[in-house]
């Protein structure tokens, strides 16, 4: 009984090996010597030097460690709640037993694989301020439109039209789980009296809830993260003023430009920190509106 | 066209009506309700489209015709030149190549250790294995961040920073979580009495998955690939901390670099552009369904 016992283990852990191994040497060493790392001064050079919380006592007083937290929180608010309805609805239209359904399923869904550089490129070129498509058709109808990505106020709210516009993952994903539903939960519904809306608020949304979870945890994770398209949109990085300058941005530049290795390694702690606890403040109010199947 | 981009053409309707397919009839009021739900999907198709049409037209546009107002839709003359100008002004040939070898190799990885671990994880039994499980599903929320400085400083004592054996060596070890995951899924659907078959008959706990369950996961690797193919041909934030040669450029960073020498030229980004996109598109049209299933497969099953 023991010895199976082992076997079994050895095992299985010889097919997860590549994996375990990959978690130390690529995963749990990196993540450690981060927070090592985080209370030294280091510029990647040469070893270390231990400065105790100076970091982070250096980042709290930081302006703009706070302007890079708040355009990350302003985006990630923003996007995520919307990029998840806006999901949520498109693939609600798109399960409708409409005509040519699969060419609109088709052309909602492309943008979302237009690699990330190229879609940033064609939205710079479409919110271009003075020969840019949608302030060319603002002016037609006697609007004079903002300059967007290179606008302080307009920088981010443009970020997220171009988020908004590759949703196709989440959409798909929604679109998979409403086909999940047992159609007899809407006749049953139906046959209850209830219209539509009652529909979808008391069968739809309960039976796709933990997909809803899932991704909203996901999107979460990626817009506090929000880089690539900061980068290769505004230049210098952060711009203009500060209204750009994401989380990862200053990061970036704090580790690969001003090689400040040490205080890096602090933000990016602090970043791990942070998305621990909104994950599971997350997870704990989804016990509230999150419906578990009992299979 | 193709016929369609979900697996299951199942008709549901959500918010939908329930009349019994019998009596259909085209009343004044079921046409004036389609019409609505097609004039909202036809809006938001050009809202979806039109960034993707524009991109396509302004790429075979004279520069100065680009930059004409009020603005021109047509293209004339349709001006293919900018296509060859831009590809003898930046080596994207050599972007293409960079590009390919990086996701040809990656492939290779995340087929090899992916499958071995899924496979670990799905169709053998042993204590600890789904708290190890949850654990390799925790490090998709880590942020990057939190482990790239030392991983820098390592890479760069082994010599590897200019190349991409950063980007490469780890999916030989598991790193692509999201194949790793997908593939246990679906090696969770297969029998297991098909396995404990070939243990009676005395086959090898290797050879069952290299002889069985590999040949009946074809369409689950096939997804893999087209994901893994995707991802190289996407990723910006890899090469850009770890490539500084411009010889040694992927499309992501060639493609980045237009902008910054060119960015009057609005005709050559938007060529660029294209050409990044053009191949990727084509791609989801051959392999739609691989694509749709994929998606479906990780999320909704988690």
């Amino acid at each position: 009984m023991r010895l199976r016992h082992w076997r079994q283990t050895r095992l299985g852990l010889l097919f997860v090996g590549p994996w375990i191994i990959g978690f130390l040497v690529f995963f749990l060493y990196p993540f450690f010597a981060t927070f090592y790392y985080s209370f030294s001064r280091f510029t990647g050079i040469g070893n270390p030097v231990f400065t105790g919380l100076a970091n982070y006592s250096e980042l709290i007083h930081d302006a703009v460690f706070r302007t890079a937290l708040f355009n990350t929180f302003y985006y990630t608010i923003i996007e995520v709640p919307l990029s998840t309805v806006a999901a949520l609805g498109l693939a609600l239209l798109l399960n409708m037993k409409v005509r040519g359904q699969a060419i609109y399923r088709t052309l909602f869904y492309i943008p979302s694989i237009v690699p990330v550089v190229a879609s940033s490129l064609i939205f710079v070129w479409i919110f271009q301020p003075s020969f840019g498509l949608v302030n060319s058709l603002l002016s037609d109808i006697g609007v004079e439109g903002p300059t967007w990505f290179f606008s302080i106020t307009w920088s981010k709210p443009t970020f997220i039209l171009l988020g908004l516009w590759g949703l196709g993952q989440p959409m798909v994903i929604y679109l998979a789980a409403l086909q999940g539903v047992p159609k007899e939960m809407y006749e049953v519904a139906a046959l209850e009296g209830a219209g539509p809306l009652q529909r979808l608020r008391m069968v739809t949304v309960p039976m796709i809830s933990p997909v809803i979870l899932f991704n909203m945890i996901l999107s979460l994770v990626l817009s506090i993260q929000y880089f690539t398209q900061a980068q290769v949109i505004e230049s210098p990085p952060g711009s203009p003023g500060t209204s750009t300058m994401f989380y990862v941005t200053y990061y970036y530049q704090q580790a690969f430009t001003d090689l400040h290795l040490g205080y890096a390694s602090a933000m990016a702690f602090m970043l791990f920190i942070l998305v621990l606890i909104i994950t599971v403040l997350l997870l704990r109010s989804s016990s509230r509106w999150v419906y578990y199947e009992n299979d | 066209m193709h016929t369609a981009v979900t697996s299951d053409s199942r008709p549901a309707s959500a918010a939908g009506s329930s009349e019994s397919p019998r009596k259909r009839r085209w009343t004044g009021r079921k046409m004036g309700a389609s019409a609505g739900k097609h004039i909202v999907l036809i809006a938001l198709s050009a809202m979806f489209g039109l960034p993707l049409l524009w991109m396509v037209l302004t790429s075979f546009k004279s520069a100065a015709q680009a930059l004409t107002l009020p603005v021109v839709w047509w293209p004339h003359p349709i001006l293919a030149s900018n296509y060859p100008q831009l590809f003898a002004a930046l080596p994207f040939f050599r972007f293409f190549l960079n590009t390919f070898v990086y996701a040809a190799v990656t492939i290779v990885g995340v087929c090899i250790s992916s499958s071995l671990v899924a496979y670990g994880f799905s169709r053998l039994r042993w204590p600890g294995r789904d708290a190890v499980f949850y654990v390799m599903l925790m490090t998709l929320i880590l942020p990057f961040v939190c482990t790239l400085i030392p991983l820098f400083v390592m890479y760069k004592r082994f010599g590897w920073i200019g190349t991409y054996l950063p980007l490469e060596v780890p999916t030989f070890f598991g790193s692509s979580v999201f194949s790793t995951f997908l593939l246990r899924q679906f090696f969770m659907t297969i029998p297991q009495s098909l396995s404990d078959a070939a243990r009676i008959d005395g086959a090898s706990e290797f050879y069952i998955y290299r002889r069985i369950i590999l040949p009946l996961a074809k369409p689950a690797m096939a997804t893999v690939i087209l994901f893994q193919f995707i991802y190289c041909w996407n990723d910006y934030l890899g090469p850009l901390i770890y490539i500084s040669n411009q010889s040694s450029y992927p499309l992501s960073l060639g493609l980045a670099l237009i902008i910054g020498d060119y960015s009057t030229n609005w005709a050559w980004v938007m060529a660029g552009a294209t050409a990044a996109t053009a191949p990727i598109v084509i791609l989801f049209f051959l392999t739609q369904r691989t694509f749709i299933q994929g998606i479906a497969l990780t999320g909704t099953k988690g």
